[in-house]
């Protein structure tokens, strides 16, 4: 307690002495009967503190955001992660410019997961310009690099996508883009490195007995993939408003080097990422403005992914021949309210996930509740 | 993972300098007025970017025309960078904000949107900007993806 008192302190006195222009202050609380996202159910709750601070000068913002997640039943896997960057918008005319943005992150994992402490570089260029007043095109182009405290995981990836957009009369907007991209593993796999899980429960803890065993006969060190997508959205007035969205992804080379996929909610994990799969995505989502100026929004999104290089196992942990394929089903809603210094959220998932891997073949209930708070520094330009 | 940490903390005090940095202030052209505010629903006609501070980042400006009046209004939205979501020729929203009469044209600094079932609080109820601090999501406007 006192070290979080110090903490929050610093922070303040951090943000008042660089005279930063904002600070906020955000707190969420989640709850999930199925943490590891698998067929054994793990319950959790996990909480979230975290403040941002940020200054503008000139054309330039910079900012910085730290934050910390405390998982109840799972306290090993709890993490904190800083981000610093800088971003930059430059205008080359009325109607187009360019947004640059670099980003530094730490993110610092407690015993069980402190092979996943990594630090990350980030850089993004975005164009933006409308080609008439109902028609916009964007091309994005990223960099990212990660070096994790284990180096297996170590990569470099480059993302390129290109969308156009184009609203009509009839209050309809129509949106496409396509999305080229390349992950670069850092260091060649020579010898079979396994991570294994400290037995803390064994499987009825909910998680495999090894994270990942690189494959010795994986020989390509990058993954290439291509994506197609587009979405429908509809207004009704101001206060109604509804889309239909979906994609589909296409590996291009390569495929995961690992023998396993996993994903936690709300917890990095190192061989989930969008190069880890091939497949579809389709959703539907309403939003509303319903009494109280409260936004409500009701979404559906069905998936249909294949993991190149994954063999589905049974729960002995033995193969079965065949690709990892997940069929997953998402009914999610949330409602926000926001103040001019609070905002106030309520948010609820549920999710199926068919997999031909018994292990992946789950579904879970996903709850967050959460406040930020935001504290005003400077003029009222 | 040295290399990575000497990046982060070069990037990290690369942060702290520009923080720390003097900054003259920045003079504004035009106050928000709580006293001139008003509420119109309105289409768009014309979207620029367009510089309207000293040394500050180029404005999202909407012209819009008024639906029951056919009034025509230039509504001063927020920094482009602040603002992510993207407005086209025809379509409506609804703007509360306060009014300002300049070389003939009617001028609108937005305090608030309503928009296709969302809300997006740009200024406080006294006109303080929320990018500098208050109302909307920090995560949603940085690293551009919804630039």
């Amino acid at each position: 307690m006192r070290k979080l008192i110090i903490y929050l302190f610093s922070i303040l006195f951090l943000s008042v002495s660089l005279k930063a222009y904002s600070f906020s202050f955000s707190f969420f609380q989640n709850m999930t009967d199925n943490i590891f996202q698998n067929t054994y159910s793990g319950r959790d709750q996990l909480s979230h503190m975290g403040f941002y601070i940020d200054k503008d000068f000139s054309k330039i913002s910079i900012f910085t955001e730290g934050s910390y997640s405390y998982l109840f039943e799972n306290p090993s896997l709890s993490y904190y992660i800083q981000e610093v960057g800088l971003d930059y918008l430059h205008p080359v005319s009325d109607k187009a410019a360019f947004y640059f943005s670099l980003l530094g992150q730490g993110a610092f994992y407690r015993s069980d997961y402190k092979d996943f402490n990594s630090f990350s570089l980030n850089f993004l260029a975005v164009f933006k310009t409308y080609l008439s007043q109902t028609s916009i095109l964007k091309s994005n182009y990223s960099l990212d690099y990660k070096n994790f405290g284990y180096s297996l995981f170590d990569f470099v990836s480059h993302g390129l996508s290109v969308s156009f957009d184009k609203y009509f009369q009839t209050r309809t907007t129509m949106k496409s883009e396509i999305s080229w991209g390349l992950k670069r593993f850092l260091h060649p796999y020579s010898s079979q490195e396994v991570i294994l899980v400290e037995d803390s429960g064994g499987h009825q803890s909910g998680r495999r007995s090894y994270l990942f065993v690189p494959r010795t006969q994986f020989e390509g060190q990058s993954i290439q993939i291509f994506s197609f997508s587009g979405l429908i959205a509809q207004g009704f007035g101001s206060n109604v408003g509804f889309n239909i969205s979906g994609m589909k992804q296409w590996y291009l080379s390569g495929e995961n080097p690992f023998t396993s996929v996993e994903e936690f909610y709300m917890v990095e994990n190192p061989s989930y990422d969008r190069f880890a799969w091939a497949g579809y995505q389709l959703g539907a989502q309403i939003t509303l403005l319903i009494p109280w100026n409260i936004e409500l929004k009701v979404g559906y999104t069905m998936a249909d992914k294949e993991f190149p290089g994954i063999e589905s196992m049974n729960l002995e942990e033995e193969t079965l021949g065949v690709t990892r394929e997940d069929r997953r089903r998402t009914f999610e809603t949330r409602l926000e309210k926001n103040f001019p210094r609070f905002s106030f959220f309520l948010s609820y998932a549920y999710v199926d996930n068919n997999s031909n891997d018994p292990f992946f073949d789950w579904h879970g209930n996903f709850f967050s509740a959460g406040i930020e708070w935001n504290m005003l520094f400077g003029g009222k330009k | 993972m040295k290399k990575g940490l000497s990046l982060f903390i070069m990037v990290y005090f690369l942060g702290l300098w520009s923080f720390s940095s003097g900054q003259e202030p920045q003079k504004p052209l035009h106050f928000y007025n709580v006293d001139t505010e008003k509420k119109i629903k309105g289409t768009i006609q014309e979207i620029i970017m367009e510089p309207r501070y000293k040394d500050s980042s180029p404005f999202l400006i909407i012209r819009l025309e008024e639906k029951k009046t056919h009034q025509k209004f230039i509504v001063e939205i927020s920094p482009v960078r602040f603002f992510t979501h993207d407005f086209h020729k025809g379509e409506e929203l609804e703007v509360v904000g306060s009014l300002y009469l300049k070389e003939g044209s009617q001028n609108i600094i937005a305090r608030q949107i309503r928009f296709r079932g969302e809300i997006f609080i740009l200024r406080d109820k006294r006109g303080f900007p929320a990018w500098r601090g208050s109302g909307m999501k920090h995560k949603k406007r940085r690293k551009g993806k919804r630039f």
